[in-house]
């Protein structure tokens, strides 16, 4: 998978060359195996991780999306996206000074910050969040994502969704570019988190071949 | 394929498909989210007053666990109500949910107390402590293991949290009865 499709003569080609090699860090990372301690939690990278079927995710925000009504359904889809964007940004910075980010992906960063984004998404994508990179990227400004696969397009197995439901893909997005473009990392949240936005223009739970996903400035 | 064998109780087969790029633990696909996400998606739920929204988190959380356990009992052949409880708290700590103990447990009622917390103590290390319980989760978790282990349909039993360790007990405690 090339990340560098794009027209040669666009102004962010630049930003999408990188020294990054998605499959040796996904083969590297995606056999990493999570175990918990002997108090049944996961401390890692400056949270407390959890690993739940991603059902059960997907089912609590289609049936409360579903539930709320039509005049609330963008505050609840804001509020699930606001969700992933939080722990994108803070479990975000945690990978990327981890011992497992310093082993297998720092020696191939050249150029600060966007080789980081295009390895986050390598490991985005060894963790089976979505299987993901960026196609478009103009540093400080703007970044397109494509999602080939990803869990939260399971909520439609036959037919198509009127409205895209990839609210975890959305805030997590955004979130790596709060960590690239946004500033000191601020593990208060206060600043740097939510300097940017994402809105989804296409969904494989939509019909669409692949999940896109475009972030600005908020 | 790797094969973890945490105990005698429970038996882990994690799979990573290069090809959808999704990582799966017995067949059921799982996915890593941190604490942040956990609690903002609880605190969603109990803001959510017009829908009943903690119900609605709890429901999901019965209904997802009962599958995945009664689906384990059956595959694994899993009978006994001691060997299903055990397998039942091993799995809560597999998912760092964190450390869950069945005090009692019959068809018509059960103790189960919460020594460890992701959803408490997570909340606590995000906003702090307060009264009211957080963890529709593992309410969710307790009643579908619950209609799980002694063979009940899901909505067989309610489940009351009485004492939350994020309210600052040193442990949450779970009592059940049949609906």
């Amino acid at each position: 998978m090339a990340v560098n499709r794009a027209v040669e003569t666009a102004p962010y080609v630049s930003a999408l060359y990188t020294t990054v090699d998605r499959r040796k860090i996904i083969d590297a990372l995606s056999k990493l195996e999570v175990v918990n301690n002997d108090e049944g939690l996961i401390p890692a990278f400056n949270v407390f991780v959890n690993q739940m079927p991603a059902r059960f995710w997907t089912s609590f925000s289609e049936r409360l999306t579903r539930k709320v009504g039509p005049e609330l359904v963008d505050a609840a889809e804001w509020l699930l996206v606001n969700a992933a964007q939080e722990c994108g940004y803070h479990t975000g910075q945690g990978i990327i000074t981890s011992d497992e980010w310093n082993a297998v992906v720092a020696p191939m960063v050249t150029r600060v910050p966007e080789d980081v984004l295009h390895g986050a998404f390598a490991v985005f994508t060894a963790w089976g969040w979505a299987k993901s990179e960026i196609v478009e990227l103009v540093p400080n400004e703007r970044m397109v994502v494509h999602a080939y696969d990803y869990y939260e397009a399971d909520v439609v197995r036959y037919g198509q969704r009127s409205r895209p439901a990839a609210f975890m893909v959305r805030g997590v997005c955004a979130a790596f570019m709060d960590l690239a473009y946004g500033g000191p990392y601020d593990p208060t949240g206060k600043s740097g988190l939510r300097t940017f936005k994402c809105v989804q223009t296409k969904g494989i739970e939509c019909g669409d071949e692949y999940g896109e996903f475009v972030v600005t400035r908020a | 394929m790797t094969t973890m064998r945490l105990s005698d109780g429970l038996v882990l087969k994690r799979t990573y498909d290069p090809r959808s790029s999704r990582q799966s633990i017995n067949g059921e696909q799982y996915v890593l989210h941190c604490h942040h996400f956990a609690t903002l998606y609880t605190q969603l739920a109990d803001d959510c007053g017009m829908l009943d929204g903690k119900k609605l988190m709890a429901e999901v959380a019965e209904d997802t666990f009962y599958d995945v356990l009664k689906t384990y009992y059956a595959e694994h052949q899993v009978t006994g109500i001691p060997e299903r409880i055990l397998v039942a708290e091993e799995y809560y700590a597999a998912m760092g949910l964190g450390l869950v103990k069945v005090r009692c447990a019959g068809p018509e009622a059960g103790e189960v107390e919460l020594l460890a917390s992701h959803i408490d103590q997570g909340w606590v290390k995000k906003w702090g402590q307060r009264e009211q319980p957080v963890n529709f989760i593992t309410g969710g978790f307790v009643a579908g293991a619950f209609s799980a282990i002694f063979d009940r349909a899901p909505r067989s039993y309610e489940v009351r949290e009485t004492r939350s360790i994020v309210a600052g007990a040193e442990t949450s405690m779970f009592e059940i009865s049949a609906s």
